[in-house]
């Protein structure tokens, strides 16, 4: 759980100078699982959702989720030009997240230094009639600044070719101010503030190589998949209602899938077989029959057959699946249980306690006892021992006589 | 990753609505190993009797989440509504799946959608606040009092809530 809360999300661009970028991401994402569009297919209506969410959604309802229109799952086109603006902006995001954030990390740190001005040169060259102390220090940090200019200018080659990136400070002494330096959100190299934006652009011609790629691969598919003449086959739809039991279980084998439960339970697996084939049918790069089949196992623990919080018989009462939660149940409950336990101490507690002193009348009436009885009879001291061999005896007796 | 999808889907709609919550609405899972049980509270809105309370209820999520919809329920008593069962059980067109309609009167469009979300669902409950849908009323009796004996519907709800409020 823990990793799933550090998922990226739309929220993580609110609170930086380009939270603009939020409702961008939001339509990057699919509006049934919120996630990056995954293989996107657009239905008759022309919305746009992930290929598996959209499957789901139609064969449970029958309907677009989005407009409600009636939709067929035969319908549904690619949409690669969605999924090639998901990957052009998941290949983009982490840098511009980064940077996004270094800014406002920056920002806020400027507004901390300004709440203390003795620190800030700038504000406080705006404030310098009030101070004359400060206003010599802020002075010296023109000059100092100003020298560093001039050095660069007097060294044109290196400022222009190598955009002042320093690496050493040895190499060149000139470029080594106390301050003033800021660090490449990026590789966090540091170097003047005025070079980032000619530095970052280093980092964008790195970035460059694997862009065409993505772009090349837009039209990899359709050739890959002609060019080896086997673009794997969709399943059909089934009625389930024409099909036997057994024939439906013959088809579930015939696939590959498990075959074993109730109809119910082979229907709904069969559905989302179909769904997670037919959804990796649409994808630039379908993954194994394997995969996909510890994707069905997956969903055979949470909500199939071997889902401890539904019963096989789901859609027959909606109130059971809608309502009844297997963990809930027992983190309700985990009082009762613990209180029923204790209870349960409790009363083989006393019944110990009342069988030690009056061991005979005890075994008499209870000869389900005996076996609490011996094994407190190891236990207690010697004392209790003398009295309980009596006990023990009778109890023996009544066991020989019934 | 069937189970997977209900939680990152539940996990985007909570970092969602504790970055950018609607006024007068908090929401999230009441611990963070179980995504499918999650806690809200509503401020009564204003300009209705309701105005001043707030409201705790709680939102159980089915496996198959968004497919099918949560069921929402005030707890701690208190919310005197025509829609909403003396045990708390909130009963909305949005709660429902298009699937059954057992009250007869509920449009396709209203109810449950896989697009719909927590944060749509605490919405439309605040304006149910306001707006009693008394055509198929959870609370007989609330219903009743709402058409017929308004005043006295509006000062029980007020003390409802100012019993809530542990006034």
């Amino acid at each position: 759980m823990d990793q799933s809360f550090n998922l990226p999300d739309s929220t993580d661009w609110l609170g930086t100078p380009l939270s603009l970028l939020a409702p961008l991401e939001s339509s990057l994402r699919c509006q049934v699982c919120k996630d990056f569009f995954d293989n996107p297919v657009i239905t008759s209506c022309s919305h746009t959702f992930c290929s598996l969410c959209i499957r789901r959604c139609l064969s449970t309802e029958g309907k677009c989720p989005a407009c409600r229109s009636s939709d067929q799952e035969l319908k549904l086109r690619r949409n690669w030009a969605v999924q090639e603006l998901v990957d052009a902006f998941n290949t983009a995001r982490p840098k511009v997240l980064g940077l996004a954030q270094a800014e406002k990390e920056r920002l806020e740190k400027r507004e901390d230094d300004a709440k203390q001005p003795a620190q800030k040169k700038r504000k406080v060259s705006r404030v310098a009639e009030e101070e004359s102390q400060v206003e010599e220090a802020s002075s010296q940090g023109r000059q100092t600044r100003s020298s560093r200019t001039r050095n660069s200018v007097e060294t044109p080659g290196a400022s222009q070719v190598i955009p002042e990136v320093i690496e050493d400070s040895q190499d060149d002494d000139e470029y080594i101010p106390e301050d003033g330096m800021v660090a490449c959100p990026i590789c966090s190299q540091k170097m003047k503030e005025e070079a980032v934006f000619g530095h970052l652009n280093v980092h964008t011609e790195e970035a460059q190589p694997p862009k065409p790629a993505t772009f090349g691969s837009f039209m990899g598919p359709s050739q890959k998949g002609l060019s080896l003449g086997k673009p794997p086959d969709r399943l059909p739809a089934i009625n389930y209602s024409i099909l036997k039991d057994i024939s439906l279980r013959k088809k579930l084998r015939d696939l590959g899938i498990p075959e074993w439960g109730p109809k119910q339970l082979l229907q709904r697996r069969h559905t989302e077989w179909m769904n997670l084939w037919n959804a990796n049918c649409d994808s630039k790069s379908p993954k194994s029959k394997r995969v996909l089949l510890s994707e069905l196992d997956i969903w055979e623990r949470t909500q199939g057959g071997h889902a401890a919080t539904q019963s096989p018989f789901v859609s027959s009462s909606n109130v059971m699946r809608k309502d009844f939660n297997a963990n809930e149940w027992s983190s309700n409950h985990d009082d009762d249980f613990k209180r029923l336990i204790a209870n349960a101490r409790k009363k083989s507690e006393a019944q110990v306690r009342s069988t030690i002193p009056g061991a005979a009348s005890d075994g008499l009436s209870e000869p389900a006892q005996a076996p609490t009885q011996q094994h407190v009879e190891a236990l207690p001291p010697n004392g209790a021992r003398i009295e309980n061999s009596e006990g023990s005896d009778t109890n023996n007796t009544i066991d020989l006589s019934g | 990753m069937a189970s997977n999808v209900a939680q990152k889907r539940l996990f985007h709609e909570y970092k969602n609505l504790s970055t950018n919550p609607p006024e007068g609405i908090t929401a999230g899972p009441v611990s963070e190993d179980d995504m499918f049980y999650w806690e809200a509270l509503i401020e009564g809105p204003g300009g209705t009797p309701f105005e001043g309370g707030v409201f705790a209820a709680e939102l159980k999520f089915p496996k198959d989440y968004p497919l099918s919809p949560p069921t929402m329920k005030f707890i701690g008593g208190g919310v005197w509504h025509p829609n909403v069962y003396p045990n708390g059980t909130v009963c909305i067109s949005i709660l429902h799946p298009p699937g059954d309609d057992p009250n007869h009167y509920e449009h396709a469009s209203e109810r449950w959608s896989p697009i719909q979300s927590v944060e749509k669902i605490l919405i439309s409950v605040m304006s149910m606040l306001a707006e009693p849908n008394d055509e198929s009323p959870a609370n007989v009796e609330a219903a009743k009092m709402w058409r017929e004996r308004r005043p006295e519907y509006e000062q029980k709800v007020r003390d409802e809530v100012k019993k809530g409020l542990g006034l």
